[in-house]
């Protein structure tokens, strides 16, 4: 596990640092970097997911919602839900006696997820919550499932994160974490680095001017724990039968854990 | 194998979906099975399927963790049956087929499928506008109506040649009038048999 670092000789020991992709920020700081790369990107979001994962994205999202288990007159929390794919379809499958919270840190992708399912008659058991994962202000054994896709990598402490999810989780909830990881292939992992490097800023700077957020992201998946790292800090937190599925190689790995 | 699997359920479902929506009402009843489960246990080559329908239509997953209601488990040449025939009935009650739980949930979905009457012609005017399509439509009609006919008159003068030129096969009334000939010799074959059985009882020595 990479994070939180412990502050270097000469560093202010109240404010440890952290990563920031590549970089070494404050911890501070890292809430606020990452606010500003989906402040950039919330408006493309999804025609910047679908061109970069050649619309895998959804795939990935579909096993993801089969392995939750949610079934009708569930309560769901999607943190970090952006645009809201997942929500989406959770608010369908818990019917009118279920609800789904969106959460998300991040105020323009809250406001895009909303009003993209708003506009697609997507309303009545979902609400929108602007939410940090560390301190998710809902009371203790709510949820019977939290699902958090494409998150938990920008979270500055995410141990403390899965904490709080397993704070919000009834018993025998799942929590479900769907992530960028490590390719399970030496060769596979050097073409997605490639792809990684140079495309993806090129593509984010075609489509959104902004080449820096995509580079972030790129960088960002290189400094996430791969899957056994993210497992063992799942069970570190107390979650029980942790398991998880590789997907496109180990490109994208779904992690699901019970609380006891 | 995870992915390619969730690739061709989403294909499966964007095609069935898009289908089921030129049905006018097809999704409203599709609505009333909201949270039912199905789950198809296709056996040889061996897949587990799930359909969850609700009123945007039906929904296919390779997984449900959760309990289903209704379990249908058949070979894949009895599924494709099911699909295809027009009484699904038929194909539910064969032997090869087994249901388990909620079978009026799977009997309700069947009828919906089968009783589906698709709107092409709205499908095709969104394309090419009303009035081509309406075109369109009447002459496929007409084309279809034609053909409907002429299968019909090849049929019945197919079995006419058969039974009265070519003499192949026997005629349909001639074979009525033999099975009817031969249901009465059944009965007095059965009725020979009653009255030899009460002589044989009435001639037998008391015990």
């Amino acid at each position: 596990m990479s994070e939180p670092r412990k502050p270097q000789a000469g560093q202010d020991s109240a404010d440890p640092t952290t990563h920031f992709g590549y970089k070494t920020v404050r911890e501070s700081e890292k809430a606020e970097k990452v606010a500003e790369v989906f402040h950039s990107v919330a408006a493309k979001y999804d025609l910047m997911n679908d061109l970069m994962s050649g619309g895998i994205h959804r795939l990935w999202k579909r096993f993801t919602i089969e392995l939750s288990g949610v079934r009708a007159g569930n309560r769901v929390l999607d943190i970090a839900g952006g645009t809201g794919d997942l929500t989406r379809q959770f608010s369908r499958l818990v019917g009118p006696t279920g609800e789904v919270v969106l959460a998300d840190i991040n105020a323009s992708m809250l406001k895009v997820g909303r009003d993209k399912l708003l506009d697609s008659g997507v309303a009545g058991n979902v609400s929108f919550v602007q939410a940090d994962a560390e301190k998710l202000p809902f009371p203790d054994n709510h949820f019977d499932a939290v699902t958090i896709a494409f998150g938990l990598r920008n979270v500055t402490h995410k141990d403390e994160a899965i904490r709080s999810m397993l704070r919000v989780l009834k018993p025998g909830g799942r929590l479900l974490v769907l992530e960028f990881s490590k390719p399970t292939s030496s060769l596979l992992s050097k073409a997605y680095d490639a792809y990684s490097f140079t495309l993806l800023p090129l593509m984010g700077k075609l489509v959104t001017n902004d080449s820096e957020s995509y580079r972030y992201l790129a960088e960002s998946i290189r400094m996430h724990p791969d899957q056994e790292t993210l497992k063992s800090m799942m069970v570190e937190a107390g979650f029980d039968r942790v398991t998880y599925h590789n997907m496109t190689g180990g490109v994208v790995a779904l992690h699901r854990g019970i609380k006891p | 194998m995870t992915l390619l699997l969730q690739a061709a359920l989403a294909g499966a479902e964007a095609t069935v979906n898009r289908v089921l929506r030129l049905d006018g009402v097809a999704l409203k009843r599709l609505g009333r099975l909201a949270g039912k489960v199905l789950e198809v246990d296709c056996q040889a080559p061996a897949l587990r399927l799930f359909i969850l329908p609700d009123a945007d239509g039906l929904h296919l997953a390779a997984h449900h963790e959760a309990q289903v209601d209704c379990t249908l488990v058949a070979p894949a040449g009895n599924l494709l049956q099911l699909a295809l025939a027009k009484d699904k009935t038929r194909v539910l009650h064969s032997p090869e087929v087994t249901m388990g739980g909620d079978s009026a949930m799977l009997l309700e979905l069947a009828d919906i499928l089968q009783s589906l009457e698709l709107d092409w012609e709205y499908e095709v005017s969104r394309w090419l506008g009303p009035v081509p399509a309406h075109l369109l439509g009447a002459r496929l009609r007409g084309g279809m109506a034609w053909a409907g006919d002429s299968l019909e008159s090849l049929r019945l003068s197919l079995a006419d040649y058969l039974a009265e030129e070519s003499r192949s096969l026997v005629g349909q009334q001639e074979a009525e009038a033999r099975f009817a000939e031969l249901d009465q010799l059944k009965i007095s074959l059965d009725r020979l048999d009653a009255r030899i059985n009460r002589l044989t009882q009435k001639i037998k020595p008391d015990a």
